[in-house]
């Protein structure tokens, strides 16, 4: 297993490596030039200047790649717009995105495992037409427009909560509750297939024939099963949060990573971008190594793998 | 008995009006503050935090007029080519350094000396800066500069305390981590993305002031949140709420909603170098087929005027000059005359940088289709809009018509006639120090007004060449002149005495909340 683990790891720098050269190229290819762009209105043309050969703009493009990586490895780039260390910039909003990211996976699993397992197993009835309408209004609900409606319900209407902003733990309640529930309504998807797939498998049929009590076939052979689809949804979904939910962040002025990184995008602070993109695939790529370590628990016979 | 109630009455309105201590005010901006050393700031909302720490020689007031500061007069001396400030006495920074004349002098040389990024505002203009006295400093210039006055009131010529300079100011970054001035309130917290806090400065020296004892500037991103959280109550102050709201946010009890008209004119301008928009008869005709006043009243809900020149009303040295009423039938005959009668042209606007901007191209779209004129509308993303309507390459010069803003960073009408209109900033000019003039213009007469407005000291004299210029600029049509843009701030009800000035700054050094 740590073999694997190591394996996984090492795979990681051809993976960062590759998207650092993809986000470079379509960055540079995308039309807009940063100093112009961050030296704002009535900038004189030396003042553009002047930025442009403090960041090596005016450079050949691979010699600014080139000076890029090795800005990664010695650790001293920095934002043009801000002019601040990168990672002190994107470090405390990764910090912010993967607390809510954190929290939204938590409830969006709750929410939709408790939901598919229950439609599964009481198929066709009120229960399940309730829990599968919950999900499809989830699904195509756009997520800035329920946020907007929480934040009209719960803070301007009933003021239980804050309207937005980063605090206490309250403030961390609508923006994951808004996060939570579209990712909850996949994930009931996906459960409630898979629970119904493993139910009609024959060895369940077996179980159910030598008269074990319902609530244990479920839970012991059942839900083993039929999680490892299930986590893998979660796991890409938590992956695609810890991305940053550029909507939600957007809405409940939540100061986490995607915001910023479109921010970013708009005044063309490459070097921002760039550290940005890595860190995100570089998230997903651990997110994923600790969702195939999670199969390996659920499931023996992946173990060895 | 009369005059004791008149007494008691005065009495009673002074307890009421009286200003109250206490309390914190949350002031939400849409992104967050780029940078709080004033050499480098680029943008509003940087402005904004940072003129409640720090403070200038000289500022402006709301009317935009040259008011003392740091300085407490002065006197201009060899033909304009030399500035005498006696300086306040008794003034500190908020770590204790004492201002004067040696931490003014020390500033301009941190400016020169780490090249900070709008050094341009005074590099070729500030000769030397000499120490008369501790408490009197000279500015010596290259040549007069009528601008002088207007430009050391922007964020650049702002004072930082001397001893931070001492420390951080090898390193940009930490100089806007520790953003130390004389200025009301004295930074707290500043927290990536997500707000910055300001503390009340005790020792300020105008007595009596500031009132609150904090302000946080948080950052909410969408303006429907924005205007979502002062309606909840977790918000304070909030500005450019969208104009869907508009009214529903007037009739809100609990809020307050100014309106204050800017120095930020919208325009289309024309490339002049090409067919047919070199004729001046065709930009002269676009003008006359757009309804400004319904433009402002439709579509703008208000937040706009209609302009009749390239300076908006609130700029130093505006000249009204009547513009281009609209006349549909007159548009047509000047058309006729040219020879355009089915003209097709392209519009290209960027898409949420104004407000309305993408709405505005398309309203126009229909006017000028009234006048047989088919115009494409194409929105484009900022920055790929910028990088082409300020390019350096031939090739990009293919452009028509262009959707675009100006608001003068130093709130007078050179900044607007410089950059924009003279021959020595168009795009294809290889000695442009401002290249801003993308629509090819030229006009020697313009050229030479625009010179002597860079030099004159005589007020008089001064505003006789912003009002030819003007004639000219308008007649010659490079734009067809849109409107005006208003600020628009909606604040609980409580809370008193915001200024907001015509440059889209807003000031809290004099706010108090009344509970």
């Amino acid at each position: 297993l740590l073999k694997f683990v190591v394996r996984r790891l090492l795979l990681l720098i051809p993976v960062v490596i590759g998207v650092s050269i993809v986000s470079f190229s379509i960055m540079h290819m995308i039309p807009g030039d940063p100093a112009r762009i961050i030296a704002g209105e009535g900038a004189t043309v030396e003042d553009i200047m002047s930025i442009r050969i403090k960041y090596g703009l005016d450079r050949p493009l691979i010699e600014q790649y080139l000076r890029f990586m090795k800005g990664i490895i010695t650790n001293d780039l920095r934002s043009i717009r801000t002019e601040r260390p990168i990672l002190t910039e994107l470090l405390p909003r990764f910090a912010n995105t993967a607390q809510l990211a954190l929290v939204s996976i938590i409830i969006s699993s709750v929410i939709g495992v408790t939901l598919g397992i229950v439609s599964a197993v009481k198929r066709n009835s009120w229960i399940d037409t309730f829990s599968m309408v919950f999900s499809l209004v989830g699904v195509s609900m756009p997520i800035f427009w329920l946020g907007i409606l929480l934040i009209i319900l719960f803070a301007v209407t009933l003021r239980w909560l804050p309207s937005g902003g980063k605090g206490g733990i309250e403030h961390l309640i609508l923006p994951a509750l808004t996060l939570g529930l579209a990712t909850s309504a996949i994930i009931a998807r996906m459960t409630r297939a898979s629970v119904l797939e493993v139910l009609n498998q024959d060895y369940v049929r077996t179980v159910v024939a030598f008269g074990l009590p319902k609530r244990k076939v479920i839970y012991k052979y059942v839900l083993r099963n039929a999680l490892i689809p299930v986590v893998t949804v979660i796991g890409l979904q938590f992956g695609y949060l810890l991305g940053g939910a550029v909507l939600t962040e957007s809405v409940f002025g939540w100061p986490g990573l995607g915001r910023f990184v479109v921010d970013s995008i708009f005044s063309r602070d490459y070097i921002a971008v760039q550290v940005g993109i890595m860190m995100i695939a570089t998230t997903f790529v651990l997110v994923n190594l600790l969702v195939d370590l999670v199969y390996a628990l659920i499931d023996p016979r992946l173990r060895r793998g | 008995v009369r005059r004791f109630v008149v007494l008691l009455a005065v009495l009673l309105s002074v307890a009421i009006f009286a200003a109250k201590y206490g309390g914190t005010v949350r002031f939400l901006i849409g992104v967050d503050v780029t940078t709080l050393l004033p050499g480098n700031i680029p943008d509003s909302i940087s402005t904004i935090v940072g003129m409640h720490i720090f403070e200038g020689l000289v500022d402006y007031d709301e009317n935009l007029r040259i008011i003392p500061v740091l300085a407490e007069r002065w006197e201009i001396l060899d033909n304009g080519t030399a500035y005498v400030f006696h300086l306040r006495k008794n003034v500190k920074f908020h770590d204790g350094a004492d201002f004067n004349a040696h931490a003014v002098k020390k500033n301009f040389d941190y400016l020169f000396s780490a090249n900070l990024r709008n050094v341009g505002q005074y590099k070729g203009i500030i000769k030397e800066v000499q120490v008369i006295d501790d408490y009197t400093v000279k500015i010596v210039l290259f040549q007069p500069n009528s601008t002088f006055l207007y430009r050391l009131a922007q964020s650049t010529g702002w004072m930082v305390s001397p001893q931070a300079i001492e420390k951080f100011g090898h390193d940009p970054a930490l100089m806007s981590k520790n953003p130390i001035g004389t200025g009301p309130f004295m930074f707290k917290e500043w927290k990536a993305g997500e707000s910055v806090e300001l503390v009340k400065n005790p020792n300020y020296w105008r007595q009596g002031l500031p009132y609150l004892d904090r302000i946080i500037f948080r950052v909410v991103a969408e303006d429907v949140s924005r205007v979502n959280q002062v309606r909840a109550g977790d918000a304070d102050f909030m500005y450019n709420p969208p104009p869907a709201l508009f009214a529903a946010l007037q009739q809100d009890k609990s809020l307050k909603v100014e309106v204050v008209p800017t120095v930020r004119t919208i325009f289309i301008g024309l490339n002049t170098s090409r067919a047919p928009l070199n004729d001046v008869r065709v930009r002269q005709a676009l003008n006359y087929a757009v309804d400004k006043e319904k433009l402002c009243r439709v579509l703008m809900k208000g937040l706009a005027k209609p302009s009749d020149s390239p300076l908006s009303s609130r700029t130093f040295g505006y000249f009204s000059t009547g513009g281009y009423p609209y006349d549909p039938n007159k548009a047509k005959q000047l058309l006729k005359e040219a020879g355009y009668e089915n003209l097709k042209l392209e519009l290209i606007t960027p898409k949420g940088r104004y407000l309305n901007d993408y709405e505005t191209a398309v309203a126009i779209q229909g006017m000028l289709k009234e006048v047989g004129v088919t115009v494409d509308v194409k929105p484009m993303e900022w920055g790929s809009y910028v990088s082409k309507i300020l390019s350096r390459k031939p090739e990009d010069w293919d452009y028509q018509m262009f959707l675009l803003g100006w608001a003068p960073g130093t709130a007078e009408g050179h900044q607007v006639l410089f950059p924009l209109f003279h021959s020595s900033n168009r795009m294809d000019s290889p000695n442009a120090t401002m290249r801003y003039n993308n629509y090819f213009y030229s006009n020697p007469k313009v050229d030479e007004l625009i010179d002597k407005i860079a030099v004159e000291t005589d007020e008089k004299k001064l505003l006789e060449y912003f009002k030819e210029a003007q004639k000219l600029v308008v007649q010659d049509a490079p734009w067809i002149f849109l409107y005006e843009m208003n600020i628009a701030a909606v604040m609980r009800k409580e809370l008193q005495g915001v200024k907001i000035y015509p440059t889209e700054r807003v000031s809290l050094a004099e706010a108090w909340i009344d509970r």
